[in-house]
């Protein structure tokens, strides 16, 4: 792949509050020579209600960015805000609080607590956090996954999809600031897959949610308000209002 | 298969790590028994080789009758003249005097030296000057034999107890009225401060003749030979000279096989005991290997499949566990090893802090503790490892395509007909060896036992889910951690109950000691309630069928005080009725009935005079005996004797079998010694007015104990508290072994939910949740392996306990406060148990745990 070069563009919100940003991210796994700069520098900001994915290819350093993103792994230098939080300043019980109260997770596999049937898994953030869910909020969450038939089974009695949409509906119980997706539909069939993601699209649109998606998948980033392309630790392309296609073409020019 | 067992090791070792750990445990007590009993042996061996070194052949009273496995050798005594006899005989170069009976020594602190009925015993023996070279006492600097009947020489491990020194003033109980001597001399025991920490006295000849003997009579005579004239030689030429029926006459070499035989008896006891102790951790162990090589073979499965599918046969991947295995337990067995050496210095420090004066030497570690201890080390792991290799061997080549799912029960109903089956194999063996007739009791009840432990182990899976369900359900109050780790382990019923079943194990031998002890505790007392009519009782100097008591001076004395209605002392001797060697009482039937209420079935005590016997009625009716008819008993001093049945009675818990008559003991048994003596305070005297009466008299005899029923009923139960205490002691290394267990399997599952965990701290779970999920979980395995255990073990107690009936235990009682300590203390060790493993838990990197595969 060749690089397109100057400036790296740094994509910014214009007139919406920030849901989540990262200010010259820098992350280097290792040390000396065989050091890799996963991250290089990386400024982003995420709006509130802003349905963003984020596409590179193998290595190019987007599921770290999401993992840094997420609280999940500190930066080596850079600043990360959770809804104005610096989340470098935080300890683990505080982190661990961020994730429980204000962060949403889906990954691609083993999502759910195996032994905990789909309601606990629901439930289980605020649980967790000894808190009662309000029944209404819950009854509409489950209802607008379509899994409400499906709450006294365990994971291993649902289908991959039905799994993802559990995970969903765990993801959004605590009305985080933030939903961080990694890869979520790379075990579904297409169909489960545009389930899931047309679910994703309307918690964006309905409930004005945040989410934030790693995928490999062009026509999931489709379904994205924006797409950010990742190489080499940089973020080297955005596009705006992407279609399958606009996305099929921005990787065939980036990687030219 | 080498190439590949070794690198399977060696990524897993962390897992093998404490399995390992387990087979050491046991491996180390068996190993450190063997040690300990062999150095024991041999130093005593060369010990006595070296006491009668000089001592050619023995002239001593022959034993009638021999009554077998007693350490305690009882002759008749002979004429000391003798002595004159075997002097004239050509050869004979020197001829000492073995004079020897009960003799204690009272301390500075006025406190009685030893304790004979607890340890070891406390002797008198006979000093000849003209023999110094054949005895086995060697003075210390600066004293010297005691010459007069004042004057008494005595061994440095009672000089150390009871701070005496050369020109003190000490008192001396012997079956005479107590003494005051002064000790001119202390003496060693070959190299030994004393022989096996018994106290021992050196009289002057005469004095010992009178005080330990009879006037004019000795134990023994010992013959040195002039050199050149071998010990056969020697000891028939006194045969010749003898000609007596009632005196024989050995050889020295026979003396000293003799006495060797009788430590490595006194010894095989204390071996055996130790050793089933081990064979207990080891079999608690063997679950624990069973449980770590099935989890290791189930998390290995997508390996195992993946060399299958390359062309791995299956008995390869069968050999590849087994070779695991053998290498686990060659390890473990060396390590064992080693630690035995250590924990047989620890057995002997032990007791040498219970008051035996062991010789130091050097550890012999012999070839056959080395074989037997890896031997038994391997094999038990090999054998627990057996059926997981064959699990390993079954797997499919295409189970590594496949995602790995836990193993879901699909055998139930087999599974729950073998349990059924070694269940029942088990039960029959068990009451077999409770109520058959049969020998070797103790095997058919320890296989039926163990068979009923692997059924209960194999129902598990089965039981377990309810069980943990059930006991896990007040978890529930205990937020998501308490929730989870319900789940969690009713997850995997197997592995659950696998991880409880060394706990069950544990648990349930406690089980049955507590309610083996508390019933014979309660037994004792009710039979103390309705038997016992006597107001005191002065006990705490001896042991039935033992050597030590009280002079009967005790007796008169306190049958003197106006304060005392009646007083009578209970002695006793080992006598051969019939067949089997048995230990009786004997008491004067005057006082019977003032003292005892036996349960007199037919005939009178008043009429039993000094020809009769009193007889249990369980011997009555299983010898179809009736009052009337005459019963040899046969003595080992003087043979056979014919008495005459005239009473029966039924309290055979105090009295036990026979009773004879005080004549009877005087006549026959060697010992002249009271072993209790009973009193009953006169009409319209307080206790307390009694008790002090006794007291003053007791002065004197300071290793008497006055006790009320109460306190009798104290004594009694203490004593079994003291073996309980033991017990409980000897089942902590098979406890600790079962903890370990527990950990091991929590540290294995949570290495098999690394992603679950991460996944849990991803979306907002707390380091200190985790650990409590991981507490909680270790808590519920706890619990369901107490339960299971408590109710084996009481069961098996309930069983053992009727099974004793016969034996003077009459009430079940079941201990529940204890059960419920032993529930509690189970719950906490559950908490301790999962202390590493959820620390682990909890310090795993979320991020790390998430992309865990």
């Amino acid at each position: 792949m060749s690089l397109k070069t100057g400036p790296a563009p740094v994509p910014e919100v214009v007139g919406r509050a920030v849901a989540a940003r990262m200010v010259d991210g820098v992350k280097i796994f290792g040390s000396g020579a065989t050091a890799v700069r996963a991250l290089d520098g990386v400024s982003v900001e995420f709006a509130v209600g802003e349905f963003c994915a984020i596409m590179g290819p193998s290595g190019s350093g987007k599921s770290t960015l999401l993992h840094c993103m997420a609280a999940l792994d500190p930066l080596t230098s850079g600043q990360v805000f959770i809804e104005d939080v610096d989340v470098q300043s935080l300890k683990d019980k505080a982190l661990t609080m961020l994730r429980r109260e204000r962060i949403g997770f889906v990954f691609q596999a083993y999502n759910l607590v195996p032994t905990l049937n789909a309601r606990e898994n629901i439930l289980l953030p605020l649980t967790l956090a000894g808190r009662r869910p309000e029944a209404a909020w819950f009854e509409s969450l489950v209802d607008g996954l379509g899994i409400t038939e499906r709450l006294r089974h365990r994971p291993d009695e649902l289908s991959g999809g039905q799994q993802q949409r559990v995970a969903m509906g765990r993801a959004l119980i605590t009305k985080p600031a933030l939903v961080f997706a990694d890869e979520p539909t790379g075990n579904l069939d297409s169909r489960s897959a545009t389930e899931l993601l047309e679910q994703m699209r309307a918690t964006v649109d309905d409930m004005g949610q945040t989410v934030v998606m790693v995928t490999h998948d062009p026509r999931a980033a489709g379904y994205a308000d924006r797409v950010l392309f990742l190489a080499d630790g940089r973020i080297v392309h955005e596009l705006r209002g992407p279609t399958t296609e606009s996305v099929l073409d921005t990787i065939r020019y980036l990687g030219d | 298969m080498w190439r590949i067992t070794l690198p399977g090791l060696l990524a897993h070792k962390v897992r093998y790590a404490l399995t390992a750990v387990a087979v050491s445990l046991g491996v180390a007590f068996m190993a450190g028994t063997l040690i300990f009993t062999d150095t024991i042996k041999y130093t005593f061996d060369g010990l006595f080789n070296d006491v009668y070194r000089n001592t050619s052949a023995v002239v001593r009273g022959t034993q009638p009758v021999t009554p077998d496995a007693n350490f305690t050798n009882q002759r008749q005594l002979i004429d000391a003249r003798l002595a004159e006899t075997v002097r004239g005989v050509p050869g004979v170069a020197q001829t000492r005097l073995g004079v020897d009976g009960y003799a204690q020594l009272v301390g500075k602190d006025g406190k009685a030296i030893g304790n004979p009925a607890a340890g070891a015993p406390t002797l008198g023996e006979a000093w000849n000057p003209a023999a110094d070279s054949m005895s086995p006492y060697r003075f210390l600097r600066g004293g010297r034999p005691p010459r007069t009947s004042d004057e008494v020489a005595i061994d440095k491990h009672s000089a150390d107890i009871g701070h005496l020194a050369v020109g003190d003033r000490v008192t001396v109980l012997t079956k005479l009225s107590p003494h005051d001597y002064t000790v001119t001399g202390i003496v060693r025991w070959g190299t030994a401060d004393s022989p096996l920490g018994a106290s021992i006295t050196l009289f002057e000849l005469d004095t010992a003749e009178r005080v330990l003997a009879e006037p004019g009579r000795v134990n023994e005579i010992d013959v040195a030979a002039e050199d050149g004239i071998s010990q056969q030689e020697i000891v028939n030429r006194l045969r010749e000279a003898i000609r007596d029926p009632n005196v024989e006459v050995v050889s020295g070499a026979a003396v000293i096989e003799e006495a060797q035989t009788g430590v490595h008896r006194a010894l095989a006891f204390f071996d055996t005991l130790l050793l089933v102790f081990a064979a207990v951790a080891l079999f608690v162990g063997s679950f624990l290997i069973f449980n770590t090589f099935s989890i290791v073979v189930a998390q290995r499965m997508r390996e195992l499949a993946l060399l299958r599918a390359v062309g791995a046969s299956r008995g390869q991947m069968m050999r590849s566990v087994m070779g695991e295995s053998v290498a686990i337990g060659l390890v473990a067995s060396l390590v064992g090893l080693g630690a035995g050496v250590g924990l047989a210095v620890g057995l002997r420090s032990l007791l040498t802090a219970f008051g035996f004066a062991l010789p130091s030497s050097a550890l012999l570690i012999t070839w056959r503790t080395v074989v037997v201890s890896m031997t038994v080390g391997i094999l038990i792991t090999l054998l627990a490892a057996l059926m997981p290799a064959w699990k390993a061997g079954r797997v499919a080549p295409v189970e590594a395509l496949r995602a790995v799912v836990v193993g879901e029960e699909t055998h139930r109903v087999r599974r729950a007909a073998s349990g059924a089956l070694v269940l029942t194999i088990g039960s029959v063996l068990l009451l077999v060896g409770l109520f058959a007739d049969v020998s070797q009791r103790i095997n058919y009840v320890g296989a039926g036992a163990a068979a009923l432990f692997v059924g209960v182990a194999v129902l598990g899976p089965i039981i377990s889910r309810p069980l943990a369900r059930a006991i896990g359900a007040p978890l529930r109050w205990h937020g998501v951690a308490g929730l989870l780790a319900r789940n969690n382990a009713v997850r995997n019923p197997k592995r659950t109950s696998a991880a409880a079943a060394g706990l069950m194990v544990g648990v349930a031998l406690v089980s049955v000691i507590a309610v083996m002890a508390s019933s014979t505790k309660s037994s004792i007392g009710s039979v103390i309630d309705s038997s016992m009519r006597a107001d005191f009782v002065v006990s705490g100097a001896g042991q039935p069928g033992g050597l030590s008591g009280f002079s009967p001076s005790l007796r008169r004395q306190v049958a003197a005080l106006p304060e005392i209605a009646s007083a009578t002392g209970v002695r006793s001797g080992t006598v051969r009725i019939g067949s089997a060697t048995t230990v009786v009482l004997a008491v004067d039937p005057r006082h019977v009935d003032d003292l005892f209420d036996v349960d007199v079935r037919r005939g009178s005590f008043t009429t039993m005079g000094d020809s009769g016997v009193a007889i249990s009625q369980e011997v009555a009716d299983s010898a179809h005996l009736s009052v009337g008819d005459p019963m040899p008993v046969a003595f080992a001093t003087s043979g056979s004797k014919t008495y005459i049945v005239r009473v029966i009675y039924g309290a055979r818990a105090l009295a036990g079998d026979y009773v004879l008559p005080l004549a009877a003991a005087r006549q026959n048994f060697s010992s002249k010694l009271d072993f209790q003596v009973y009193a009953k305070l006169a009409a319209n005297v307080s206790p307390t007015v009694g008790r002090a009466a006794i007291e003053r008299v007791l002065i004197d005899y300071p290793n008497g104990n006055l006790l009320d029923r109460t306190q009798y009923k104290h004594e009694q139960e203490a004593q079994i508290d003291q073996l309980l205490s033991l017990m409980y002691g000897l089942l902590g290394l098979a406890l600790v072994i079962a903890l370990i267990g527990i950990a091991n399997t929590l540290a294995l599952s949570i290495h098999e939910r690394t992603r679950e965990f991460g996944l849990l701290r991803a979306v907002g779970m707390t380091r200190s949740q985790l650990r409590r999920t991981v507490r909680a979980e270790a808590v519920i395995i706890a619990m369901l392996g107490t339960l299971e255990g408590l109710v084996v073990g009481t069961l098996l107690g309930w069983a053992v306990v009727v099974a004793l009936k016969s034996q003077g235990i009459t009430q079940l009682s079941v201990p529940v406060t204890q059960l419920v300590v032993v529930t509690v203390l189970a719950a906490l060790a559950g908490v301790v148990a999962a202390t590493a493993p959820g620390r682990r838990a909890a310090r795993l990197d979320v991020l790390a745990a998430i992309s865990h595969q």
